[in-house]
């Protein structure tokens, strides 16, 4: 039995669905890849190369099962990073089946049972393709239907997996009961691969794409999507049964605990003594600057590596500035051109100087970091016979399998990543790098025993990678009614992109290369402001030319687009003030964008929003008694409109600013899961405020000093305002980033609120009490 | 050097053999397989790791195995039989039980990674058994200024937290606020 479905051009084939064989026990129909020709499937002389990744049909498992026990298994190689996207895949597949989400299984990330790679953007490159998958599987369902009913597929209705039509009915189970049947789907794209001429070093980041448009069901018609659908891991996560990737335990498996260089450049002089009698199973492991304690027990390991750390020798190394010369530093940098620009240099130049007043502003953010409660770790088992073994947590499990191939200089082939739930990773782990996986990997290859490396939060704070410091100048021109007519922003970063694997890096083996360069990230909500210039800088890591590659940069929740957004908005609530403005309706003056002034208004009426310009009138930078503000910002992200309102209470005498109410409004076009997306928003809401308070990476000339969660501050639960949430679903605006980017309006209204509380602009985060005593000093 | 150790975990007896200072959470999870509470700072910053000593919440990563001797050790597995006791639930109810505030962490979808919650269950737990019927601003004291540490979450579920130990306050106390 073959049947094909043809679409648009012919000489695409988007479905096949073909009969294997038949089945005494069980059945199935397994939906995997077609790869049509044009696509580089197998390249044979590229065969021995690290460098390479091939799209082998012949060994990627299927996408999609469905079974005769009722049940659908689902493969992806995407990870759950605590979003809920397990809910989601469940969700918007059960719609496009028509089957109840109960009965899907999905199994993520496995390099060896997945088939597509693609990164943790998650919904919109990940679950979307997979609604296509669905679609087109419901199409080969309802073929087979009609053939056994003995009706057309017109007159068929299908509900919780039963198909129905001519008075008859039959089930999904029955309709695959004692055969297997395979449904071919096309893709384009690329594997996953190293390359060196993309910024974060690998190609293929996207995963591969469903070819062809099948018949979707109508947004009207939606049963599962729009529903508050349970994200199926929690009970196991609530009771202790969820397997994390810190429970992860091999026969004659080592513990590992590092011992890392004194400073982020220091190399190595001598390893110390390992006291055998005190250790006695205990051993020291080394290659170049990397240098472990490896042991049986994981306790033995840890006292160990300290003793041995404590004499350990390294080079003296002071490369880096001080966290408080940060902005002398980049100042003192020679730039060179932007590696990025967007707009119109010459109408720019013009209106700026024609304008009747501007605003010049300088707005700097500093280093913070992903900081997850549950520190780096990973499992590597490497075999003589050259074959790897890694558990991982990455939320890229592709690109860190081809980066540890390079690494060792192996076939992809000869790894395999699995992937295990760990904490959330924010981003750190995006591009496939990072992390404690090539440190388990060069001690599994040194020892020849499987070997389980865990960082200690110490380490996690100083060596994980960081999101980078920025300092961005703007411009506006503003015209007699005071709305803004043109804009000029520059912003100067070091390297976000730096994915390379730390072990990696410090024992001397091969490193995926990655290339320095600024972004311009923002999506643009002004339409009004026509006339707009954005450059964007970039530098390397500080420190780059250390041995460890010094603070390696690397992107972290809304990367880019938060730090250029705390800029834009920023810029626009001194717009705001300088034209005697409502903060609100500024926004709504310099938009056309009807979803951004609906999304405006509803958060502005959930707030109980104060109309008026700022500051407040009763504005105070002295003095002991509270001072009160309330303050706005939005932001225009993946087809998602955000909009967040501070309330903050200001006491000027000591610097303490609190939050007391937040509230948060999003249109991300179609909701999924409701309820889902009120906690994304309100837990966006608490990091984006732990950003605007208290987060920043310190470091002296050698090395990271915010090294624990004294010094690393980040938002507490007394902390947490009340947080009210305000959200427009629409049918009609497709799917849009519906968690993400809840951060990126915390500290652009916080820094609004406290302006107006207080009479004075913050152009730097984090606001503690320090900062804010010596801005209100001014 | 390694002693035997009879510990009382989850209301039953375990005999273990590790050197005495070793910290109770890698006892509990490398030699009793007990993985519910988790490793996060090894420095009583975070609280990832508590457990339950005799009702009183404890940092596992720094507290010596030693001292949990002739003390009940609870981990969040031996929440639900925590439960059942206390409520006199016959063995066939007592295993299809969950505790109320794993209940309340299920309703209100508390976890996100979900990697702190273990040890955000256990110090809802404690603070229940103190204060029946804790305020918002009680249960933000309790989870914020107790020694030795603010519990941290990183993915931000506070607010979640906070609805679901005020659910599991009135599952407990049989629906009454």
């Amino acid at each position: 039995m073959t049947a094909k479905t043809e679409n648009g051009n012919d000489s695409t084939i988007t479905t096949t669905l073909t009969r294997r064989g038949f089945v005494k026990i069980g059945g199935a129909l397994f939906v995997s890849i077609y790869i049509p020709a044009g696509i580089p499937a197998k390249a044979a002389e590229s065969q021995a190369s690290p460098l390479a990744n091939q799209l082998d049909p012949a060994r990627l498992a299927s996408w999609l099962e469905i079974r005769s026990d009722n049940t659908i298994l689902v493969r992806t190689g995407q990870a759950e990073t605590g979003t809920g996207m397990s809910a989601f895949y469940a969700q918007m597949i059960a719609e496009e089946l028509n089957v109840r989400p109960e009965t899907i299984t999905l199994i993520l990330g496995d390099t060896d049972k997945t088939p597509d790679g693609g990164f943790s953007a998650g919904f919109q490159y990940a679950v979307l393709k997979f609604r296509k998958v669905a679609a087109y599987t419901y199409q080969a369902l309802l073929g087979l239907a009609a053939t056994r009913l003995g009706v057309p597929i017109a007159s068929l209705t299908v509900t919780d997996g039963v198909v129905s039509g001519g008075g008859k009915t039959i089930s999904y189970a029955q309709l695959v009961e004692g055969q297997q049947l395979d449904l071919k789907i096309s893709v384009t794209g690329e594997a996953l691969r190293i390359d060196p001429s993309v910024g974060w070093g690998v190609a293929g980041l996207f995963g591969l794409s469903v070819t062809g448009e099948p018949p979707m069901k109508p947004v009207s018609q939606y049963k599962v999507i729009g529903t508050s659908y349970p994200v199926p891991g929690i009970p196991d996560k609530v009771t202790g049964r969820t397997q994390w990737s810190s429970d992860v335990t091999l026969p004659g498996m080592l513990h590992a605990r590092m011992v890392r260089p004194a400073t982020l450049g220091s190399t190595l002089i001598s390893v110390g003594a390992l006291d055998k009698k005190q250790f006695p199973t205990a051993e020291v492991v080394s290659k170049s600057n990397l240098v472990a304690v490896v042991s049986p027990h994981e306790w033995e390991a840890i006292s160990a590596a300290r003793a041995v750390a404590a004499t350990t020798k390294w080079t003296d190394w002071a490369g880096l500035p001080g966290s408080e010369n940060l902005t002398k530093t980049f100042r003192a940098y020679q730039w060179g051109s932007p590696t990025e620009s967007r707009g119109k240099a010459a109408e720019v130049t013009a209106a700026l100087a024609s304008a009747p007043r501007t605003i010049s502003a300088t707005y700097e953010l500093p280093y913070v970091r992903h900081a997850p409660i549950g520190l780096f770790l990973a499992v590597a088992d490497v075999r003589s016979d050259g074959t790897v073994t890694v558990w991982t947590h990455s939320s890229q499990s592709q690109g860190l399998r081809a980066r540890i191939a390079y690494m060792l200089s192996l076939p992809i082939e000869k790894v395999i990543v699995r992937w295990l739930e760990h904490s959330g990773q924010y981003g750190r782990t995006t591009y496939g790098g990072d992390g404690a996986e090539a440190d388990a990997v060069i001690l599994s290859q040194l020892t020849g025993k499987p070997v389980r490396v865990q960082w200690t939060l110490q380490e996690d704070l100083a060596w994980s990678t960081v999101s980078p410091a920025w300092v961005s100048d703007i411009k506006a021109a503003v015209n007699a009614k005071g709305h803004i007519t043109a804009l000029h922003s520059a912003s100067y970063s070091p390297h976000q992109f730096d994915a390379r694997l730390l072990g990696a890096i410090l024992a001397g083996l091969p490193c995926t290369p990655s290339k320095p360069g600024g972004w311009v990230a923002t999506e643009w909500p002004y339409d009004k402001i026509q006339n707009r210039l954005e450059d964007a800088y970039g530098m390397p890591n500080l420190g780059a030319e250390s041995a460890s590659g010094g603070l390696r940069g690397n992107i972290m929740r809304t990367p880019g687009q938060r730090q250029q957004n705390f800029t834009l908005e920023g810029l626009m609530n001194e717009g705001a003030a300088l034209a005697g403005a409502d903060p609100i309706q500024f926004r709504m003056d310099h938009t056309t964008d009807q979803r951004l002034v609906d999304i405006l208004s509803a958060t502005a009426k959930a707030a109980a929003w104060d109309s008026r310009p700022s500051p407040h009138p009763n504005a105070r930078k002295t003095g002991s008694a509270s001072a009160t503000g309330r303050g706005m910002s939005i932001i225009v992200r993946q087809n998602a409109y955000w909009v967040g309102i501070a309330e903050v209470v200001v006491v000027p005498s000591t610097g303490a600013l609190r939050v007391t109410k937040f509230t948060i409004g999003a249109d991300c076009g179609k909701i999924i899961n409701p309820r889902q997306l009120d906690l994304c928003m309100k837990s966006g809401v608490v990091m984006g405020l732990s950003e605007a308070l208290k987060e920043e990476v310190t470091f002296d000339k050698s090395k990271v000093t915010s090294t624990n969660w004294s010094r690393y501050k980040i938002l507490t639960m007394e902390e947490t305002p009340e947080i009210k949430v305000v959200r427009i679903s629409r049918d009609d605006q497709g799917f849009g980033g519906g968690s993400e980017a809840a951060n990126a309006v915390g500290p652009p209204a916080v820094a609004a609120a406290f302006f107006d509380a207080t009479g004075v602009h913050p152009r730097r985060l984090p606001l503690t009490p320090a900062h804010v005593t010596a801005l209100l000093k001014g | 050097m390694p002693s035997e150790l009879t510990l009382s975990v989850n209301g039953g007896k375990q005999v273990v053999s590790v050197a005495p200072e070793t910290p109770l959470l890698f006892v509990l999870r490398n030699e009793l397989k007990l993985t519910g509470p988790r490793l996060g700072c090894g420095m009583a910053q975070c609280g990832a790791c508590s457990v339950l000593l005799d009702g009183e919440e404890i940092r596992a990563c720094v507290t010596p195995v030693s001292y949990a001797v002739g003390k009940q050790v609870t981990t969040i597995e031996g929440l639900p039989a925590t439960w059942a006791a206390a409520k006199g639930l016959h063995s066939a109810d007592a295993a299809k039980t969950l505790h109320p505030v794993q209940q309340a962490w299920i309703d209100e979808q508390v976890p996100q990674c979900g990697y702190c919650q273990s040890g955000m269950m256990i110090a809802a737990v404690e603070l229940l058994a103190k204060n029946p019927n804790p305020t918002v601003a009680q249960i933000k004291d309790a989870f914020t200024n107790k020694a030795p540490s603010p519990h941290l979450c990183r993915c931000g579920t506070y607010a979640a937290i906070i609805d679901a130990v005020q659910r599991a306050a009135k599952s407990m106390n049989g629906g009454k606020e």
